[in-house]
This record gives C-alpha cells, structure tokens and sequence, in this order.
C-alpha cells in the first residue's frame, strides 16, 4: 500500500513506542511521512504545523497529557483524525477520549494487525 | 505460576543453586512429563514404587503403564487418568531435577508435598492454576508482617508476576521480598500511580540485566545502553501499570490514574507507609522491583 502523499503524527513519551508504531506502518504501507512529539503540547504543536492524516497519541504523557491535547486539536480542527494508544485501556478513558472526538482507541501492547486496520480504514486503499 | 514460586522454595531450601535451577527452568519447553512423575504428584504411586517400575523398565521393553498395572500400582483406567492429566510445569521442573540427577524421585515426593503445605496449597489441583489457588500463594509469599495488604495490593502484586511471565519471560525465580522504610535508587525507571489508592512503583536493575530485560520486553536485540532501553523499562512499567489501572476500574469504584514514568539515577523512594523490595532472578541477570505504599 502506497501512502506517500500521507503525514502521520505520532506521539508518545517513549522513543521506543514511537518507533515500533512507526515500524508497524512500515510494515504495512510504503511513503509515509511521519512527526513525532514527545508530549501532549507538541502534538498540538506539530498538528498545527503540518497538519498530518492522521494522529497516533498516548495518553499518559509529561506535560501535557493526550486527553487535552486530543481536545485542543480538535478544538482546532473537528476533522482531525486522532488515533488514541494507551497501555490504561479504562471504560471510563474510553468513553472520554470518543466523546472528545476521538476516532479509535487502541490499548497497549498493540497487535500490528490493528494498526493495519486503521491505515486501511483511514488512509485508503488496500 | 507455580513454577516461579517453587524455584524460590528450592533457593530458599538449599535444594539447588540458582545456576542449577536456571539451567532446569530453560529445559521446561523441551520436556515431556513423565508417566511416573504424574503418579508422583497425584499421589496414585509412591516415589519407591515408580523406582522400582523404573528399574524393572531398564530389563524389559515394556511401558512403565503397562509394568506399574503389572505390579498392582495402577489399574487400566487410572494410567489413562494420568495420561490425560494436564500437569502443571511446577511438576514438570521438579522431573527435570530428577533427571539431572539433582534430586530423587523420592525427594520429588517430598518436595511436592511440604511445598503445598509450606504454601498453604493443600487442595492444589493438578490440571489447572486456578485463580483461588495463585491468590493463596501470593498471599502467602508476600506475607510480611510489617505491611497491610489490601486487595488492590494483592492485586497490584498478583498482576506484576501475570506482568513478568507475559512480556519479559516466565524463566524467572522471585526472590524473598523484603519490607524496608525507604530504598535508595541506584538506576531505574518509576511511576507514580496516584487517586484513591496511590503508591511509587519502580524497577531498579544495572545496566547489563536492562538491556537484556528490554530486549525481551521489545523483542529486538539490544546490545547497548541507550534511550531504547531505557524506553522499554518505561515502557513495561507503565503497561503493567496500565493494566492494574483497568483492573482496579472493572473491579472497584475506585479512581486511580497514572503520572507519566520518569527515569531515576539516583535519591531515596519511600511511602506513606513501607516500600516493598521484590528482587525477581532472571538467567540474565536480577532486577529488583519497588512498591512504596
């Protein structure tokens, strides 16, 4: 699958989370470009300068945490297309991030299958 | 589960050293039980019986059912009992102890009975590690007389070994846990768990048994110390966090959250009440859990 025309956004605390998403989607698809923060306040930063496809946030993270990043982006832009991917996969989380517009939510450790699923889903294409 | 808990029990009894029993825990994948041993542990036959059937199958070409059934041991419907018994692998590293001439079966026999009674197990099945029974040894093993253990504690505890076993190894032996006022961070990651029921989680390790741990928790071959290895460490600690946190919201009405890990390399942890010290031996290497209530 060719997505190089696509900007994802992934954001988590740990250079170890951002790398095996964005390996994952490498796995999957060929071209993306990817912007990685490393905090709730770049995602809202970097969502602002380069308008990814898509974002990829964890929840849990320094300064500010991805619950309100997701609310400022949307704020922002209610188009955004957020992907929330968190080790406290909570009911209450759940129902929190869907009603501030997130799009999935996916709980950690998360199966390569389920990325897939999503860049399918939301990129396009096969 | 068992099996990490009777490795402690081995260590704790003098009945092996650490290079022996790491040497057995890494041959459980490639051993099959065997008949004799089954009927060990379920108590159908004597650890002098099945040396006897041992002995004999050595001067005739003959199943050990077929000479335990010869001998009166067993009858027909019980050798087809053991055999469609599920043993648990506590049995199976006791077998391999025997077979490296570690221990007899006659002191196989003896293990498995004052083991279940030093853990309280007296009605540990054989075909399954049901829930009941892991919460019991828990219980028993982090039985420390200066804590207060709540059910989330116990919980929090039960899940970190669910934790260890799932993403780092289930190769592993906990060590004696110990309850101390404070514990002073040489390196490690911890985590903050904070709301109605909150406490400093922390894992401390040098840096070879890090990379090794990270390794196995990322699943690639690290061969250096570097932010990735210290991700992983961060990472593990706020999974297994995160999953005390979803169990806590399915089971309680109480609300927890998470702060986000940071890396510690030095100061002091300490609680409101007592820090718990769980040192948990891997073949690479011991990496020491920390719980400040």
């Amino acid at each position: 699958m060719d997505i190089s025309n696509k900007k994802i956004l992934v954001c988590d605390d740990s250079v170890l989370a951002r790398k095996q998403l964005m390996d994952a989607v490498n796995e999957i698809a060929t071209g993306a470009t990817f912007i990685e923060g490393k905090n709730g306040a770049e995602a809202v930063e970097f969502y602002k300068k380069e308008n990814p496809d898509i974002v990829f946030m964890d929840i849990v993270m320094p300064e500010k945490d991805g619950t309100d990043a997701l609310a400022e982006i949307r704020e922002y832009d209610n188009e955004a297309t957020i992907i929330i991917v968190s080790s406290v996969g909570t009911q209450e989380q759940l129902k929190k991030a869907i009603k501030l517009g997130a799009k999935d939510f996916i709980q950690k450790p998360f199966e390569k299958s389920q990325i897939k699923e999503i860049i399918e889903l939301r990129l396009g294409g096969k | 589960m068992f099996t990490q808990f009777l490795g402690n029990y081995l260590l704790q009894k003098g009945i092996v050293n650490q290079e022996q029993l790491f040497d057995a825990m890494s041959k459980l994948s490639q051993t099959h039980i065997k008949l004799g041993t089954i009927a060990i542990s379920s108590g159908m036959m004597t650890a002098n019986e099945v040396d006897e059937c041992l002995y004999v199958q050595t001067r005739e070409n003959k199943r050990f059912g077929e000479i335990a059934v010869n001998r009166g041991y067993l009858d027909d419907n019980q050798v087809k009992d053991l055999l469609s018994q599920q043993t648990p692998d506590y049995v199976l590293l006791g077998q391999i102890l025997v077979d490296d001439g570690i221990i007899t079966y006659e002191e196989l026999e003896r293990l498995i009975f004052d083991y279940k009674n030093d853990s309280e197990l007296y009605d540990l099945s054989l075909d399954i590690e049901n829930q009941e029974a892991v919460q019991t040894i828990i219980n028993k093993f982090f039985d420390l007389s200066d804590l207060k253990m709540t059910p989330e504690n116990a919980m929090y505890l039960e899940l970190m070994f669910n934790s260890l076993i799932r993403f780092i190894g289930e190769d592993f032996t906990p060590l004696t846990p110990m309850v101390i006022d404070e514990f002073p961070i040489t390196f490690g990651v911890s985590q903050a768990i904070v709301g109605d029921n909150e406490f400093i989680t922390h894992i401390d390790c040098d840096r070879e048994a890090a990379i090794a741990f990270a390794s196995r928790y990322a699943k690639e071959d690290f061969t250096e110390f570097n932010e990735y290895t210290v991700a992983a460490l961060e990472d593990f600690l706020n999974l297994h966090n995160g999953l005390y946190i979803v169990n806590v919201s399915n089971n309680t009405s109480a609300d927890v959250y998470l702060e986000p890990p940071v890396v510690t390399e030095d100061g002091v942890l300490w609680g409101s009440d007592k820090c718990i010290v769980f040192p948990v031996a891997y073949p690479f290497g011991t990496i020491h859990l920390i719980i400040c209530f």
